[in-house]
Order: structure tokens, then C-alpha cells, then sequence
């Protein structure tokens, strides 16, 4: 008999039935959709926005440190043949993350043809800001979680593999930062190292990975019972080798694919606190700071509504809450189709 | 039941110590003359560090200072905020019973209305009821408190202008500045009844309107998902198809024999809650302009006035931590199991 035959089918992912219940789930299909919008528009975002990047005076930094000039910008940034189309789309320099200004005015104007969806008090460009803000918010959401997902791997591994008092002592600790408040800490990181953007998304990343250590240590402790276990230990492998080859594997799926349901949620909460002025400086392309312009119009409109400036507050906000939905209906689907009881 | 509580009560100064460590461990990130300066009082004080510094052991070794930290503010010396340009203790002590008022109303419909949703969803699985309540939690879960809340401003304060912003009407408020109403509690609400003035407490109970139902439409989200999923799993349990058999009536087995197990779950994201409502409160004070810690808090964060962001981070601490020890008791009173492990 050919050797090959006696292999037993290796199961892949897209023939799981997890899959197919996740397939089958009509919000997960909305959500992955929605999804996709947002990372289209992330990667296009220089070529959605060429034309405010060719007009605006303001936008001249990143032009010049893309090392084109603003006549060319047009084509250059739509032009997939040019390198510099490239070179936007996949490593802009930090300037381009300034939203551009036309001019200094304190009052918003109405969406035109310049500006298609308006400019927000301080003649910031909304589109340029929702377009790039959303680089800034899968770079954001990506990178805290990676982060706090890595020392939950680490702590929980430890936690769950020695056990015993340190076990004990390191789940105390997680319990103290599990119900810590997140604004709280943040604020400390703050006052004791600046304000700014990678203070706020490092202090996130320090304090979220509690939820993920406490999770990945129970996920441990289950797999260690398991028989695949003990017949490894009857073979005689070492603890080490059980650990890394039969635990580590099988216990951390479930993690991963959890823990990156939670970029929608840490999105949410750096848009919330840059909102409240924690992170990003003025003018920078983020959600929750171009919202925070908003609070101004509804507040101190004497005459008139505050529906007159609605597109200052409407479509920043909108954006966000449809990028959390997206992920909250993927999430969804996700829990469901791990856990078919609930 | 005794032993156990003691237990866990014992169990209390230790996590107070030990956040305690922890805040002041991140505080060595700052210089001795940063951490100095959040005692001085006034400007002559703030050109004299040095003597400040001796004062306080902040030449010292780490072990001392800490000592020294933790004896002062004991005492109630936590420095002086720069942000109130008062000792952070006094401002705390002015605006707890500010954001304490807003929790507090908060807190109970948030409970009552995740409670009630969760109940309706799990006995109606599946049907039309449980999708549009889960349909609501979704987005409820994917709405932040602060768009909310922006969205609630404009519509119900900017354009119907049903709803003031604040705590009370302005007369009010200068009312009890000159003193004519006296602030026993410093809870709006109640110190309008204490004063025999119904129209004060129904201003600020007005006024309260726009906030509770922010957050109530929020956070309800979580506490109806957890009790839906507990609410499934025992309603699927063996007794309460043994209620069932014996002709109970479904609303006894769904009330009585249900969701008096699936509440535990509840209790602990209850919680959980109280320690993330103090970001709800925090968020909803900036945006409907309430006095209380946050309004006070946040700038301080923002214009780097440290004694006042590790005087909240403590208060919060203290919270979190009595927070999390009233849920264990109360474990122990819902499930007698428990208290016997």
C-alpha cells in the first residue's frame, strides 16, 4: 500500500465546522464586509485624499518628505506604476498623519467641491482626517493588542505551567489589574511621562493584558489534563518539551483569535480618551480628536442649531461607531461559532 | 460565613499596600525635585525645593521615601494640585459627593435594565424579542459613552432644548454659593429635600435625565449578555425541567427557579462595572459640564499636575478595592457554596 494513502486528512481551517457556522452567520458576513471598507480605505487613503494633499498649502511637509512636488502629486499618488504611489500607500512619513488646514479660521465650513466633506473649526479637512485616521486606528488597535496579548502569553504561560504560589501571587495581580480603571492609568502614565500617543497606546497595552493572561492560563491549565498529555508524559518527554509541543499549540487558538476581536475595543477607548485630550496633539488625523472639536459647536452655538456644523461631529463619530460595530458583529459571530451552546 | 468575610477583609490592607507600592513605583519615573514640588504650597515655598526635599526623606533611599509617601498621605497630605490651587485632599473632598451623586444614579438603572433585558432575551430565545434586545446590546456595545453622549447633547440640549447642562438651574446653584441653601451632603438631590426645597431636587433630577440614560443605554449591553448566557445554560439544567414536570407555573421557574442561579455571574460584572463607571462618570462629566472629579481630573492629567492624578489614582484604589470585596460577600450571601470552600 502507498505510504501516502495511510496519512490520516489533515484538517484545515476553511473545512472546519467552526468556519462553517462562522460562514453561515449573516452578521458575520456584514461585519467582515464593513471591515473591508475600512481597510480599502486605509491603504488608499494618499490616493483618496491626492487631491487635498495637491491644493492644501499645509500639506506641502508631507509632499516634500514623500519627495514629490505639489503639480505631480496628483498623478503620482494614483498612479500605481510610480514608486511614489507605492512608497504613500505602504510607508508615509509621519507629517502626512497632519491633517492639511485651509487657512486659520475658527469657523467650520459646509462641505464643497475643495472639501468634500467640509472643514471642522480651525480649517482642518475632514475627509483627509477620517481617511488617514483610519491608518491611525488599525495601527493603534493592532499594536496595543500585540502588545498586551505578548505579556499575557508570557505571564498566563508561567502562571498556568508552575502553578503553586506563584500561581497564586501572579493571579492576584491580575485581579488588581483587571478592575483597575483603564482612564485611570492612563492618566497616570501621562502626568508622570507626557501626553502623547505612544504613552497612551503603551499604557493601554500594559494594562489590557491581564484579561489575557488570566484566559490563557485557564486554557493551560484544560489542555494539561487532556490524554494526548499524559501519553506524551508516559513517552517520556520532558516538561519542557510537553510545554512547547503539546500545551503551547493547543492552547493558544482560542487566544488569538479572541484577542484580535478586541482591536475594535481598544480602538473605541483611544478614540474616547483622545477625545478628552489624552494622546495625539491637535490636528492630528484620529477619530476621537477630530470629535473633540465638536463638543464647541453644540455648546456654544447662540444662534442657530447645532445641526448648522453637523458635519464637523456627524461623520467623525459616524466612523467610529460603524468601525466598532464591524467589529463587535465579527466578534460576535466569532464567540458564537467557537461556542455553538450559547 | 463570619471566618470567611474576616477573611476577606484581612485581605484588604494588603491590596491597598500593594496598589499603593505600585502607584508610587511608577512615581520614581520622576525627579526628586518633580515630586517636591507637589508639596509646596506657594511660590516661596516652590524656590526653596531643597528644603523640601530634606523634609520629606526624598533624598533618601527608596524604602524611606515610601514610608515617609505613604505616613503623609495617610494623614490626608497628598499635596497640592496646581489645577484647583488647593491641597488635592480638599478638592476631593468637595467634588466626591459630585461625581458620587452621578454613580449612584447611574449605577441602579444600568443594573435594573441590563437585568430585565437579559431575563426577556433568554426565555424568549430566539424569537423576536431576543433578537432585537441582542440587536440593542451589539450596538449598545459598539457606541463609546462619549459619542453618546455628544449625540444626546445635540439633539435633546442643542435643538429640542429639553435638558439643561450642569447640576441645577443657575438661580440654584447661586443659592447655595451665598448660602441661603445649605449643602449638608453635597448631593444636590438629597440636600434639596434636607432644605425642604422640592424644586431644587427636581431641577438637578432633571438635569440627570441625559446622563443616566447615556449610560444606561451603554452599559446595560454587558450585563444583559452575561445574564442571557448563564439565563440559557440553567434554563437547560435538569431541576428546572423537574420545576416544569411538577406544573409550576413558567413564570415561577423562569423567575424563581432561573434567574436566582444565573444571577451570579451578574455579581461580578456588577461588579466590575462600579470600577468602569468611574470612567463613565468621568466621561459624562466633561460633556455635560458637571463639577466633580473628572472635570477636575482630566486637564490636571493633561496640564501635568501630578498630586492630583496620584490622588485619584489612590481614591480609585481604595473604590475598585472595596468594590471588589463587597462582590465577594456578597457571593458568599447569594451562594452559600462558596464561603464554605
Amino acid at each position: 500500500m502507498n505510504p501516502q494513502e495511510m496519512k490520516p486528512q489533515r484538517e484545515v481551517w476553511y473545512r472546519s465546522k467552526t468556519f462553517k457556522r462562522f460562514r453561515r452567520n449573516p452578521l458575520a458576513i456584514v461585519g467582515s464586509l464593513f471591515l473591508l471598507v475600512f481597510v480599502l480605505v486605509a491603504l488608499f487613503a494618499p490616493a483618496i485624499t491626492a487631491p487635498q494633499l495637491a491644493e492644501l498649502r499645509t500639506a506641502r511637509p508631507c509632499l516634500r518628505d514623500l519627495g514629490i512636488k505639489k503639480e505631480e502629486a496628483l498623478t503620482a499618488l494614483r498612479n500605481p506604476l510610480n514608486p511614489v504611489f507605492w512608497k504613500a500607500t505602504l510607508a508615509p512619513p509621519p507629517s502626512c498623519y497632519e491633517i492639511p488646514r485651509d487657512g486659520y479660521s475658527p469657523l467650520p465650513k459646509p462641505p464643497s467641491e475643495k472639501h468634500p466633506l467640509g472643514v471642522s473649526g480651525g480649517s482642518y479637512d475632514i475627509l483627509y482626517g477620517l481617511t488617514w485616521g483610519s491608518r491611525t486606528a488599525f495601527y493603534v488597535g493592532f499594536l496595543v493588542v500585540g502588545i498586551s496579548l505578548a505579556i499575557g502569553i508570557v505571564v498566563g504561560g508561567l502562571s498556568g505551567s508552575i502553578g503553586g504560589t506563584v500561581d497564586n501571587l501572579i493571579m492576584r495581580i491580575t485581579d488588581v489589574m483587571l478592575s483597575f480603571p483603564r482612564l485611570i492609568f492612563v492618566m497616570i502614565v501621562v502626568v508622570i511621562f507626557g501626553n502623547g500617543l505612544t504613552q497612551v497606546m503603551l499604557a493601554l497595552a500594559v494594562v489590557g493584558w491581564a484579561g489575557y493572561a488570566r484566559f490563557f492560563r485557564g486554557d493551560i491549565l484544560r489542555t494539561k489534563t487532556q490524554e494526548f498529555v499524559d501519553a506524551a508524559r508516559a513517552l517520556g518527554a520532558s516538561p519542557l518539551r510537553i510545554f512547547l509541543k503539546h500545551v503551547f499549540p493547543n492552547a493558544i487558538g482560542t487566544l488569538l483569535i479572541l484577542a484580535s476581536m478586541d482591536v475594535g475595543s481598544i480602538v473605541l477607548t483611544a478614540a474616547g480618551l483622545s477625545f478628552l485630550g489624552l494622546g495625539a496633539p491637535v490636528g492630528y488625523a484620529d477619530w476621537g480628536q477630530m470629535i473633540s472639536f465638536a463638543r464647541g459647536y453644540i455648546l456654544g452655538t447662540a444662534q442657530g442649531t447645532p445641526f448648522d456644523f453637523w458635519y464637523v461631529w456627524i461623520y467623525p463619530s459616524l466612523m467610529l461607531v460603524l468601525f466598532g460595530l464591524a467589529w463587535n458583529l465579527l466578534g460576535d459571530a466569532v464567540r458564537d461559532a467557537l461556542d455553538p451552546k450559547s | 460565613m463570619t471566618t470567611f468575610i474576616a477573611r476577606r477583609l484581612l485581605q484588604l490592607p494588603i491590596v491597598l499596600l500593594a496598589i499603593s507600592l505600585l502607584i508610587f513605583g511608577m512615581m520614581q519615573a520622576l525627579s526628586p525635585e518633580q515630586r517636591a514640588a507637589a508639596y509646596a504650597k506657594n511660590e516661596q515655598q516652590a524656590k526653596n525645593l531643597d528644603v523640601i526635599i530634606r523634609q520629606y526623606n526624598l533624598d533618601q533611599g527608596f524604602f524611606t521615601q515610601y514610608t515617609t509617601w505613604l505616613k503623609q498621605a495617610l494623614r490626608g497630605n497628598l499635596g497640592y494640585s496646581k489645577q484647583s490651587h488647593e491641597p488635592v485632599l480638599d478638592t476631593i473632598r468637595k467634588k466626591l459627593p459630585v461625581s458620587a451623586e452621578l454613580a449612584l444614579y447611574m449605577f441602579f438603572p444600568t443594573l435594573l435594565f441590563g437585568v430585565w433585558m437579559g431575563t426577556m432575551a433568554a426565555i424568549h430565545r430566539d424569537r423576536f424579542v431576543d433578537q432585537v434586545v441582542r440587536v440593542f446590546a451589539i450596538i449598545g456595545w459598539s457606541l463609546p459613552t462619549f459619542v453618546l453622549a455628544i449625540w444626546m447633547l445635540a439633539v435633546f440640549y442643542g435643538y429640542f432644548k429639553l435638558f439643561g447642562i450642569g447640576r441645577a438651574d443657575d438661580r440654584i446653584m447661586v443659592e447655595f454659593a451665598k448660602g441661603t441653601l445649605k449643602a449638608y451632603t453635597g448631593m444636590i438631590t438629597i440636600d434639596g429635600i434636607l432644605n425642604g426645597r422640592w424644586d431644587v431636587t427636581f431641577s438637578a433630577l432633571k438635569r440627570l435625565v441625559m446622563p443616566v440614560a447615556t449610560y444606561t443605554i451603554v452599559a446595560s449591553a454587558q450585563i444583559m449578555r452575561v445574564l442571557r448566557s448563564s439565563m440559557l445554560d440553567v434554563l437547560n439544567s435538569d431541576y428546572v425541567r423537574t420545576a416544569r414536570a411538577k406544573g409550576l407555573p413558567e413564570r415561577v421557574v423562569n423567575l424563581k427557579h432561573a434567574r436566582r442561579n444565573a444571577i451570579i455571574p451578574v455579581v461580578t460584572i456588577a461588579g466590575l462595572m462600579f470600577a468602569f463607571m468611574l470612567e463613565g462618570v468621568f466621561f459624562i462629566e466633561i460633556i455635560f459640564n458637571i463639577p466633580g472629579l473628572g472635570q477636575w481630573s482630566v486637564p490636571a492629567a493633561i496640564n501635568l499636575d501630578f498630586p492630583a492624578v496620584i490622588g485619584i489614582a489612590l481614591l480609585t484604589g481604595l473604590v475598585v478595592s472595596i468594590a471588589n470585596l463587597a462582590v465577594d460577600i456578597l457571593y458568599g450571601i447569594i451562594d452559600p457554596r462558596i464561603s464554605f470552600q
